[in-house]
């Protein structure tokens, strides 16, 4: 296998998964919604006054962000799974660990990226100081891959089951916990004008070693669930 | 107040140290119950697969050949 | 002397024989936790003296620190067969990893449970947002998460190997979760109850400890051959050991 094969397997893999997410745009949309109607419904419930929205913002943003991946996280092989065109790509000659990495990144491209674009919409919407929102993004820009890594991990152990989505709540939070307090702690650390580089330092340290070992992890999980 | 009385009021913080040692009790005999009711599920299943295919084997002649 | 070891063990590792050994084993185990449960909670609850401090409060500690070092113990065991069960492929090793986490699971919630207990007098609250309490929390999802994704495979042994990878990444994220809460504290300056002070504990108290810290130990290792014989029966219905088992026990 030389090198332009393998490359061109990687963009033919990234440009179909792209594709059959752009077919069902209706599906792009959902957790967009449901991020939006989750972030309205937090002043309806704890009164609109400034300085409490401003104190929740950032890790409500965060949490509405991290249920909204969890709500489209059980799709990202699950028609694969049906078509049966995962099986081809456990049989193809290409290394499925990296297959799979190209997966995880078009799925994170679908479902995470229109989540970080309207989630200054959302900080807005909880008064979140401006300053504030560029290590908001960063902290989600960082905090959202590790967060579709890890997951692509639990789908792929999932991959061989029938209902699956409780199950998966239930074993992503506990991989999840240091994602949401590193990412939250730099939002609180900026909106206190305090140093925030130290935690997304740690996010981009855990994200650099997930981007390495989740693919691997994810192959062997899917052989494994597979394997009937 | 006699020892026991005195033994059973572990000093004032009774509400707390007994529901804990109830729980502690509560939970590891239901973790030896469970298996046992589970192994006498399994055996009782097991004897009934047995008995049902037993049965089909008297309602076939022996002549004919064995199939898997 | 090193040529037999293996072959007992390989002999141990086939299912009948292991089913046969864990029968002999389970009733002393259970004997031995029964006595020194008996043994350490008569010198932890009767003769060890009311604590200075905390008064008879503390009496909580002879069954909260054994469940909680259980906990992790039990992880542990149960990660160390995971590996040994996906590497070798050992049915066995499958079956002790699967069987452990209900028990592990068990001895997690009753952590949890008299430890809030132990906290409402203590601290004046039920839960504090402690790197211990919150990795103690955190342990008791990974186990459920690991029975949960057990039972969601029908073929069993499939679903042992996933659940079993599972455990392999929990362990990593455990250190992980507990130096990420640990460094969360130090952000959040909100609630500083000093939760664990540096302590002497006195020997009248530390012997009943450490008694029912063995009875548990005892009991897990009864509580898991109770398990994994079920466990066998179960996965290994359809071979001839299993049937004579059956059969023999119609009559009683």
């Amino acid at each position: 296998m030389n090198r332009p094969a393998l490359t061109s397997a990687c963009a033919a893999m990234l440009r179909r998964d792209l594709t059959l997410a752009w077919r069902r745009r209706g599906d792009i949309a959902m957790p967009v919604l449901y991020a939006l109607i989750v972030t309205t419904l937090f002043p309806f419930a704890l009164g609109p006054e400034d300085t409490l929205l401003q104190r929740i913002a950032g890790g409500v943003v965060l949490v509405t962000v991290l249920l909204a991946m969890l709500l489209a996280l059980d799709a990202m092989f699950s028609s694969d799974i049906e078509d049966g065109s995962l099986e081809q790509l456990v049989l193809a000659p290409q290394p499925l660990a990296l297959m799979l990495g190209m997966k995880i990144l078009a799925h994170w491209l679908a479902t995470a990226l229109p989540l970080i674009l309207i989630a200054p919409l959302m900080a807005a919407m909880l008064h979140l100081p401006g300053a504030v929102i560029p290590v908001l993004l960063l902290a989600l820009a960082l905090a959202t891959p590790l967060l579709s890594l890890l997951g692509a991990v639990l789908v792929a152990l999932t991959a061989g089951t029938r209902r699956s989505g409780m199950l998966l709540a239930l074993m992503l939070l506990p991989l999840c916990v240091p994602a949401v307090i590193f990412a939250a702690g730099a939002v609180a650390a900026a909106q206190q004008g305090l140093p925030w580089l130290a935690p997304v330092a740690w996010l981009a340290a855990a994200l650099v070693l997930a981007v390495v070992l989740a693919p691997l992890a994810c192959a062997a999980a899917l052989r494994i669930a597979l394997d009937a | 107040m006699s020892a026991l009385q005195h033994f059973f009021a572990m000093g004032g913080y009774a509400a707390y140290v007994w529901p804990a040692y109830a729980l502690f009790f509560a939970v590891l005999v239901a973790d030896t119950v469970a298996p046992r009711l589970r192994r006498r599920r399994v055996l009782t299943e097991l004897r009934a697969r047995l008995a049902r295919q037993s049965a089909r084997q008297e309602r076939k002649p022996p002549s004919t050949p064995a199939s898997p | 002397m090193s040529s037999w070891i293996p072959l007992w063990l390989h002999k141990l590792g086939s299912p009948p024989t292991f089913y046969r050994f864990a029968g002999t084993l389970q009733p002393w185990a259970t004997a031995l936790a029964l006595l020194l449960g008996v043994v350490g909670l008569y010198g932890g609850l009767v003769l060890a003296p009311a604590d200075y401090q905390q008064g008879d409060a503390y009496r909580i500690i002879f069954i909260h620190v054994p469940s909680a070092w259980m906990s992790m113990f039990i992880y542990g065991v149960m990660g160390v067969a995971s590996f040994i069960a996906l590497v070798w492929r050992i049915k066995l090793a499958e079956v002790v990893a699967m069987e452990s986490a209900p028990i592990g699971a068990a001895f997690t919630f009753i952590t949890l449970v008299t430890g809030s207990l132990w906290g409402k007098p203590m601290w004046g609250t039920w839960w504090t947002w402690d790197a211990r309490l919150t990795s103690e929390l955190v342990l008791l999802f990974l186990f459920l998460g690991v029975i949960g994704l057990y039972h969601a495979f029908e073929d069993r042994r499939q679903g042992a190997r996933a659940a079993a990878f599972l455990a392999i990444i929990g362990i990593i994220n455990v250190p992980i979760v507990h130096f990420s809460v640990n460094w969360w504290n130090t952000l959040h300056q909100g609630s500083t109850v000093n939760v664990f002070g540096p302590s002497k504990i006195s020997g009248a108290m530390l012997w009943p400890l450490l008694t029912v810290t063995l009875a548990t130990k005892f009991y897990y290792v009864a509580s898991l051959c109770r398990r994994a014989r079920t466990d066998l029966l179960d996965l290994e219905s359809g071979k001839d050991w299993v049937r004579r088992i059956a059969e023999d026990e119609a009559g009683r």
